[in-house]
Parts: structure tokens; sequence; C-alpha cells
């Protein structure tokens, strides 16, 4: 219950995933545990248990789900808050009546065996290790040499519109100078020269001409002499989308 | 109330318990390992655990190597299978030693290697999904969580919102924890996953009465070659398992409780986990009720009335639900599996008629790798009847037992499938995750066998041999499963292929479809681009285009064709001229698959340029977008 509340204020007042996430994730798991505990006392142990109580808690937001959803309610972070803590507080209330009425079945409590130093610090520089391994993967991602690209587009604004979306946006790694120059019929009609970081996007919204084509030739400075990128729009063809 | 002392036959554990409990404890642990020998193993956990770590870390350093553009050395493919052998051997070795092997040793043991596994799967793919069909359920989690509704429109897998038991699960865990969904994605299959292998070691740990043979039967059936990729991937089936081993768990338990209490309680369970097994997933759901109904049968059969009528109860239960949710939620599912299963009864006609019948090639990688899935194959084929000549000596009584012996001659049918269907191969890898739960419980009662008839022998090199041959199997399972051989460490981007078409081009094109184009446009793309398109673009990628890539002109026969099929727009990548596709095929539906002898003619990709009222909207270098509503 106190998970279930807690879980609930650190929602309300807009925790971090610090705070929220190890809080949830309790809370997720603690339904199955506690229906596992009002279905089955404790006649089901070890293994058993666990793996009930596990296949419990992945059910209750399928079928909670499926049954808000029916009672048309939006499957929010409150609904699913709801649903989960709702069921939480209620199982708590039928265990604490339950034992209150005596009702309860002994608890087989396996002792648990203490790991010895060496065993355990084996165990601990085994999780260290695949942790490593781990890292070692998401090192490899962040350094593997992908080719930047650089996007340039020209669509229709919007349905019926008389404007253009011209945009260029910077995927090259570093930052980067082009001049784009805009055609109508084959004649420029702008230019513009940009400087742009890597991940920065520019974009203008140029008027469509009554019966012309309008392209874009990007180019990567300082080379002027091959566009880098093409875009062209056909306004006496092209519908609005 | 006064406690006693006592222990468990089969680790030696002291536990302490009420006197009350102690007739339903020593019932408990009575799966005394009937081959345990009276020495500890050599080999202990903390050790298997530690050569795992290891492993994982060398694979993961042959990843990075990949990455680093070595994805075709030698050396890093050793380090590869290097890592995979820390995992698997010692695990292997301490499982089918012929030293003492207690049942919470054994579980450990299943736990780090699914774990360890898990990790590799996880290295492979560390920041975010690329797999095709992850990134189909990716997006509709992200729908679910965006619009708050069940059942939205998913344009790549319309089939996944029918079936939204994993993004219900997802969604409510990222609602609640505020973690992305790639993590909760990766936590929620994760134990999914472990749920799965745990469960369906207790299943076989109680039919076979040995921890030994249920562990050498995970084993086994960790050599299914989608158990370590597909298995444990962010995909509706991955859920789904779990319910459909523990459903059968409780038509495990039901028979055997003595009050009605107990039974009306393990009855709710089975109950739950039936719908959830429904909602969650088409196939596993239809499985389920085969596997109930062929249960009671094989109960009725021989004599078991109890356990015949509570299975054949769940299983009506089973076919119920899933005739109610085939009817009011997910009517899509017959057209969706209906190829599959023409496919099968086109092939099974021709068996029967005599027509000549013509399948894809079956295998087309590396000749190592052909030679380790036939030598798999045949050593499956040669132990089975020995299992089954075990079930008739030993377990011929044994209702659950006898019901494995039948469902494991399923691995015949599929490997006669995969020789003769035309989807065979995918077909046959999908239904091995299915086929290998019976097959596993019998391979391990024929293995333990061989090894404990060598054992009375004193054959000590027998023994051996029934190790390498467990590990000929798991090897081949990652050598012919998945990522296929040419993806098997990630590197460079791959053309039309799989998780290697997923790069930042592609994932920062589809972001942009989706931001100045809006959502479900038809689009024509290659077989690389389609789920990053559907997925990220929340675009609606036709599959039968590749006449539009191939034609030299757009002629207006093409434009009519495209017009039938209300495409709207085309991704062009022009790497398509660059080199032959990594899967042997260009395009979704592609009529000229695997016939490829080199790669598509440039022409093809840049008529579009001249073509009069198709627009060139969009420009990225290696993609070009144009817009088809002009012409």
């Amino acid at each position: 219950m106190a998970v279930a509340v807690l879980t609930c204020i650190a929602a309300a007042v807009g925790a971090p995933v610090v705070v929220t996430a190890p809080l949830g994730i309790a809370l997720f798991a603690a339904p199955g545990y506690l229906l596992g505990l009002l279905l089955f006392d404790s006649r089901v142990a070890g293994l058993e248990r666990v793996a009930v109580s596990t296949g419990i808690a992945f059910c209750l937001p399928i079928i909670g789900g499926l049954l808000l959803y029916l009672a048309r309610v939006p499957l929010h972070r409150a609904a699913w808050l709801g649903l989960i803590a709702g069921v939480t507080v209620a199982c708590d209330v039928l265990l604490f009546l339950r034992r209150r009425g005596g009702r309860t079945a002994p608890i087989i409590r396996p002792s648990v065996r203490r790991l010895r130093p060496w065993p355990a610090a084996a165990f601990g520089a085994a999780v260290v290790i695949a942790a490593c391994g781990l890292g070692l993967a998401r090192l490899g991602v962040a350094v593997q040499y992908t080719p930047g690209f650089t996007q340039l587009w020209l669509t229709h604004r919007a349905a019926g519109g008389a404007t253009a979306n011209l945009g260029v946006r910077n995927d090259e790694g570093s930052t980067t100078r082009y001049r784009l120059v805009l055609l109508r019929n084959g004649r420029r009609v702008g230019a513009w020269n940009l400087t742009l970081a890597n991940g920065q996007t520019w974009h203008r919204s140029p008027l469509l001409p009554a019966d012309n084509t309008i392209a874009a030739d990007l180019y990567r400075l300082p080379d002027l002499n091959q566009p880098y990128r093409h875009v062209a729009l056909d306004v006496n063809r092209a519908p609005s989308p | 109330m006064s406690r006693t002392a006592i222990s468990a036959p089969a680790d030696g554990t002291t536990v302490y318990i009420t006197p009350v409990t102690q007739v339903r404890w020593r019932a408990l642990h009575s799966r005394a390992p009937r081959h345990a020998a009276p020495a500890p193993s050599r080999l202990p956990i903390w050790g298997v655990a530690l050569s795992a770590a290891v492993g994982v870390l060398v694979v993961a350093a042959a990843y990075t190597a990949g990455r680093l553009g070595h994805s075709s050395s030698a050396w890093a493919d050793r380090a590869y299978w290097l890592g995979q052998s820390l995992i698997l051997v010692p695990a292997a070795t301490r499982l089918l030693s012929r030293r003492a092997l207690t049942a919470g040793g054994t579980v450990a043991v299943l736990v780090l290697l699914t774990i360890a596994e898990y990790l590799i799967k996880i290295c492979y793919s560390p920041v975010a999904f690329t797999y095709a069909d992850e990134l189909e359920h990716w997006r509709s989690a992200v729908d679910l969580l965006q619009s708050g509704r069940l059942f939205t429109v998913n344009y790549v897998l319309p089939i996944s919102p029918r079936y939204p038991g994993l993004e219900e699960v997802t969604a409510a865990l990222a609602s609640i924890t505020k973690l992305p969904i790639f993590t909760v994605g990766l936590v929620v299959v994760g134990v999914a996953h472990l749920l799965f292998v745990c469960v369906l070691y207790l299943l076989f740990c109680d039919i076979s009465g040995s921890c030994r043979a249920a562990g050498v039967a995970m084993l086994c059936y960790a050599a299914n070659s989608l158990f370590v990729s597909f298995d444990s991937m962010f995909l509706y089936q991955t859920l789904a398992l779990p319910f459909f081993a523990l459903t059968l768990l409780a038509a495990w338990r039901l028979p055997t409780r003595r009050t009605a209490g107990q039974r009306a309680n393990w009855l709710t369970f089975g109950v739950i986990t039936i719908a959830a097994t429904v909602v969650t997933h088409h196939v596993t759901s239809f499985v389920l009720v085969m596997s109930l109904t062929g249960i009671s049968l094989v109960a009725l059969l021989t004599g078991h009335r109890r356990p015949a009528v509570w299975a054949g109860g769940l299983a009506l239960l089973s076919a119920a639900a899933v005739a109610a949710w085939l009817v009011f939620a997910a009517r899509q599912t017959v057209a969706y599996l209906q190829p599959y299963v023409a496919a099968i009864l086109h092939t099974v006609r021709a068996l029967l008629t005599g027509e000549h019948i013509s399948a894809l090639a079956t295998s087309t990688g590396p000749l190592g790798n052909r030679i380790l899935a036939v030598a798999a194959v045949l050593t499956i084929s040669l132990l089975l009847p020995v299992g089954w000549w075990r079930i008739w000596r030993r377990y011929r009584r044994q209702p659950w037992a006898v019901a494995m012996a039948i469902g494991s001659t399923s691995w015949y049918v599929i490997v006669a499938i995969r020789l003769t269907v035309a989807y065979g191969s995918e077909l046959a890898g999908r239904a091995a995750t299915f086929v290998f739960v019976p097959a596993a419980f019998v391979l391990a009662l024929a293995v333990i066998h061989l090894v404990g008839s060598t054992l009375r022998r004193k054959a000590g090199g027998a023994a051996t041999i029934m190790l390498v041959a467990v590990l000929l199997l798991m090897f081949n399972g990652l050598a012919n499963g998945w990522p296929p051989y040419w993806e098997r460490l990630p590197g460079e981007h791959q053309v039309a292929g799989s998780e290697q078409s997923v790069g930042a081009e592609e994932i920062a094109t589809a972001t942009w479809t989706l931001a100045l184009l809006g959502p479900g446009n038809r689009f024509a793309t290659d077989f690389g681009s389609y789920p990053v398109l559907g997925a990220y673009g929340y675009q609606n990628p036709v599959r039968d285009v590749a006449y539009l890539f191939t034609s030299p002109v757009y002629s207006p026969l093409v434009r009519a064709r495209s017009r039938v099929q209300a495409l709207r727009y085309v991704w062009v990548d022009r790497r398509l001229s660059q080199s032959r596709p990594a899967f042997g095929q260009y395009f979704p539906a592609d009529p000229e698959a695997g016939k490829y002898t080199h790669p598509l003619a440039a022409v093809g990709l840049d008529k579009f340029n001249r073509a009069p009222g198709v627009a060139r909207i969009y420009d990225s270098g290696n993609i070009v977008i144009y817009d088809l509503a002009g012409s």
C-alpha cells in the first residue's frame, strides 16, 4: 500500500525518473505478489511463487486495460496508475481482513542461505563484467562511423495554400556552410548563405508561383559547381496534399 | 507453533517449517534428481556466472569491432563464437555432468544462460529497436501511449493493435515509471522471456520427476534457432509464451489439488492466463487450444479421467475465448494467416496428388552453417525415437509425457514443411518455438538415458558425445538463427537488409515524412526501409511495388498501376543500384527474390526526375522522395 501511495504522490508532484522508475516497477510488481498471496496463500513456494506472481503482474494491465477501454476510460498515466494502485490497495485490504479472520495458511519461509564471501565476490564480478559488456556495446554505437547527411525539402505548406515549405537540416556531424538557391522556371529568384550547426534546421515559406516550376539547389560550400541536394515542385500539376 | 528443520532431498537445503506444512514441503521437494551422483559438480555456479559474464563482454567487443568497420574480419567473428562458447559450454557441461545436480543449481544455470543470451541480444541493438517486427510493435505501443486508445491503426502490421497485450503492459509500465518505451520494452520482454524459461522448467521438472531431465530439456529448448532472438524480442509472441506455459502449469496442477478451494484458485489463475494469452497473440492462443485438447485426449485414452476433464475444460474455455476474440476484436486474423495456411494446404494437396513441389532454397548460408544444420536435423531425428522408447518404458501411464511424445512428432512435420512449402523456412522457424516444447522434453529423456547407460558401463566417452551433441544443437541454433550470418556482427549499412538497413538517415527521413506529410500516406519503398517508414514515419507502405523501381521509364502503364494502388509517394534509396540485396529481395513482395545477379539499374531509380508531374520533394543524399500526385 505504501508503494501505491508513494507512486501516486510521485506522479502527482511530477517527480523525476530516478524516483518514479523504482517506485513504478515496485508498484507494477505489487498486484502480482498480493494477488498470488490471495489466490494461493503459501501453497506455492519458491520458483513457482515467483512465476505465478510475475504472470499475474503481467496479466493485470492486459485485462484491466481492456476493461478500462470498454468503460471508455482513456488509457493515459492516471488510468494505469489508478488501475494498478487501486488493485494493490484492494488486495492489501483483503489480505489484512483475511489475516484478521485467521483464515490464512501458515507461510513456508525457506531460510536464505548466506553466500560465502568468495562466491559472492565472483557473482559481483560477473555483474560488473556483464555491465561493462553493455557499456561497451553502447560505446560502440556512439563511436560507430555513420556518414553524415543533409536534408533538403520543398513541399506545399498547406492544402490549397500559396506558399511552399522550404527547409534544410544539417546532420553532417559538424557545423556546415551551405548556399541555397531558389529557382523559378530555371531562373534564380532567391539565394541564402547558411551556416548550420549539427542538428540545426533552417526553413522558409516562399510564395508558390501561379503556373511555374519551383526548384531549389543546395550547395555545400566551398563547392559551388555541383548541387549537393536538389528538390523541385511542378506547381501546375501537383495538387495540394 | 514449533518449527522443524527439514532438508530438501533435491538440493540439501535446510528449511524451517511448521509441522502442519511438513507433508506439503516433502511433497513439494519429492522431485529429487533420480540421476544425481553423490559428488557435487566441480564447476561451481559462480564459475558459470563468471564465464557467462566474460562471454557477454567478449561478444560485446566483437560487436564493437564490427561497428568500427571489422564486421567481415575473421578475428571479430571468432571473438563472437568464443564469447558464445564461454556462455554455452560451461552451462551445458554442468547440466550434463555425471555429478550431483541440485534443483536450485539447475535453475541458476538456466537463469544465467537465459540472461547472458538476452544481454547479447541487447548488445546487438543497445540504444533502439532495429528489427522490423520490433519496430512494428514499437509503433503500436507509441500509438497507445499517445492516444490512450486500444485498436489503433498500424499500417505495417495491422494485426498488431488487435492483440494489444504487449502494448498494454509496456504502456502501463512506461506511464507509471516515466521510462522510455525502449527501456520498458527491454524490461518487459526480458522478464517475460525468463518467466517462460522458468515455467517451462517447472513443467518439465514435474512431468519427468527429475530436475536434471528438466535442465537438459531446457538446454535442448534453447537450441531452437529463435530462442535467443525472436522469442526474446519486443514482439507479442514473447509475452504470450509465458501465459501459454502458465496455463499449462495450471492444467497440470488442477487435477492434483485436494480441496475444492485449491482447485478453484488454480482454475481462476488458469482463466486469467488464458485471457491474457488470447488478448496477446493469435498463434500462441491457437497452439494453447490444441495443446490442452491434445493433453485431454491423451489423458482420456490412458485412463486418467481427472486430468482429461481439467485439461479438456481449459481447452474449451480457451477455444471459446479465442473464438470470441476473433469475432469481436480481431476479424483480420484469418486474412493475416490465410497465405501461410494456404501454402501448407497447397503443399499437402500437391503431396497427395503427386504434383511437382517447388520450395524456395532452404539454406543459402556458408557451407559450415549448412553442415551444422544437417547435423542438427539428423541428431534430433535420431534422438527422438530414443526418447519415445524411454517414454514407453517409463512414462507410458503418464498422460503428459505421452502427449509430449506425440507432440514431438511435429518435428518431422516442420522438417518436411521447411523442405517443401513455399514459405517453408519462415513457417518452420516460427513453428520451432512451439514444436521444441515437446521435442526438447523427449530429446532430454534420450540424452539422459544415453548418458546414464554409458555411466553404467563406465564409458565416459559416450557421455562426452552427448555433451557435444547438445552443444551442436545449440551452436546450430545460433549459426542458423537470427541475426543471419551476413549481419551476425553489426556494421555498415546493408542494402535491403534487416537491422543494418536501419540507420540515422532512414530514421531522419521517416520522421520527416510524419512531420511534413502527415501520417498514413501510401508509399512505395524497398524492403530495408519498409519497417522504418511504417514505424518512425507512421506511413502506409505498400508491398507489391517492385515494378515501380525496375521499369526503365515511368510509362503510362506504370503510372496507371501506381494509381490503382493509390500510391502517393515513392521513397528511392539510391544505394539499391550499388549492391545486391542482403536478403535476396529488394522489395517486400519481390517477384525476382533470390534471382538478382547484379544491383538494380540506376536508370530505374532516376527515372522519376524526368517524369512529368512528379515532384522531387525531399533529398538527403542517399534517399530521395518523389510525390506522384501530379503525374
